[in-house]
């Protein structure tokens, strides 16, 4: 919160200052970044404690898609960047929008083939599997279609913001890519 | 809000996509320790792709930028070993 904020816009329930919601943004994106890397070291660590179920996981995941969903994504990022760094940002946000509505279709595909074998693996690992990437996804899908709205009318101001976001979900995918996807 | 120190856009998309074709590759083709070495290299390398050439945060905040890229670091770190150590 500003201190130089007049009292009067206070009373009145206006916006906080530029500043306080910047640091509102950040304050939600490394939430978002602890609660996804407190989750990935479980999955480290579980990997180390049970090889052989880390293993069948592994077996059953499908790579090919998972990179499809991957370039899918960063595509989606590239339009994010344009609409916040100059770019005309109506149709680049709708771009990027679809981006991520790809990508969730392409993850539900992956999610197809893979439950019919990780249902048979008992192991932590599975939950954890499941909890990480479904989590992400709703964070994709939920932001998708907020972007969709503010392609509707958008600001500079709320244009960064959301890139600023989209930027973030696409580092915790980058993060995941190699904790349960490449080992 | 750009300047000509900027990475272009399409150049980073390239990067990043060539960054996880390898890593894709390294997984099915390398012996864990390589595997782990490459893999742990090539996401740490997309990170900071992101960071700086999708977000320029080095912009607004170079301790900021660092502290996503050092936070990047660490978990690349950690995922790198455990893959090496299935060795």
């Amino acid at each position: 919160m500003n201190a130089h904020t007049p009292p009067a816009r206070l009373a009145a329930g206006q916006p906080t200052s530029e500043g306080g919601m910047e640091l509102l943004l950040w304050i939600l994106v490394w939430s978002e970044l602890a609660v996804f890397g407190a989750f990935l070291v479980s999955f480290l660590i579980l990997g180390l404690l049970d090889p052989p179920a880390l293993a069948r996981l592994h077996g059953a995941l499908d790579l090919p898609l998972a990179g499809a969903a991957t370039a899918v994504l960063l595509t989606s990022g590239f339009f994010a960047a344009r609409a916040a760094l100059g770019s005309p940002p109506r149709w680049n946000l709708v771009a990027a929008a679809l981006g991520g509505f790809g990508f969730v279709v392409l993850k539900l595909v992956a999610y197809s083939h893979e439950i019919p074998t990780i249902a048979a693996v008992e192991s932590r690992l599975v939950e954890l599997y499941f909890l990480i990437t479904g989590f992400h996804l709703a964070h994709v899908l939920f932001v998708a279609v907020i972007m969709l709205a503010i392609a509707w009318r958008p600001t500079p101001r709320r244009t960064g913001t959301i890139a600023v976001i989209w930027h973030a979900i696409d580092l915790v995918w980058l993060l995941i890519l190699p904790v349960i996807y490449l080992g | 809000m750009s300047s000509p120190r900027d990475l272009p856009l399409p150049l980073v998309l390239g990067a990043l996509l060539l960054a996880t074709g390898l890593g894709l590759i390294a997984s099915m083709l390398l012996a864990p320790l390589p595997r782990g070495l490459a893999i742990a290299v090539l996401s740490l390398i997309k990170a900071a792709l992101l960071v700086i050439g999708f977000m320029r945060l080095q912009q607004e905040s170079r301790a900021l930028a660092g502290a996503l890229i050092g936070y990047a670091a660490l978990l690349c770190a950690l995922a790198g070993l455990r893959i090496a150590l299935a060795a």
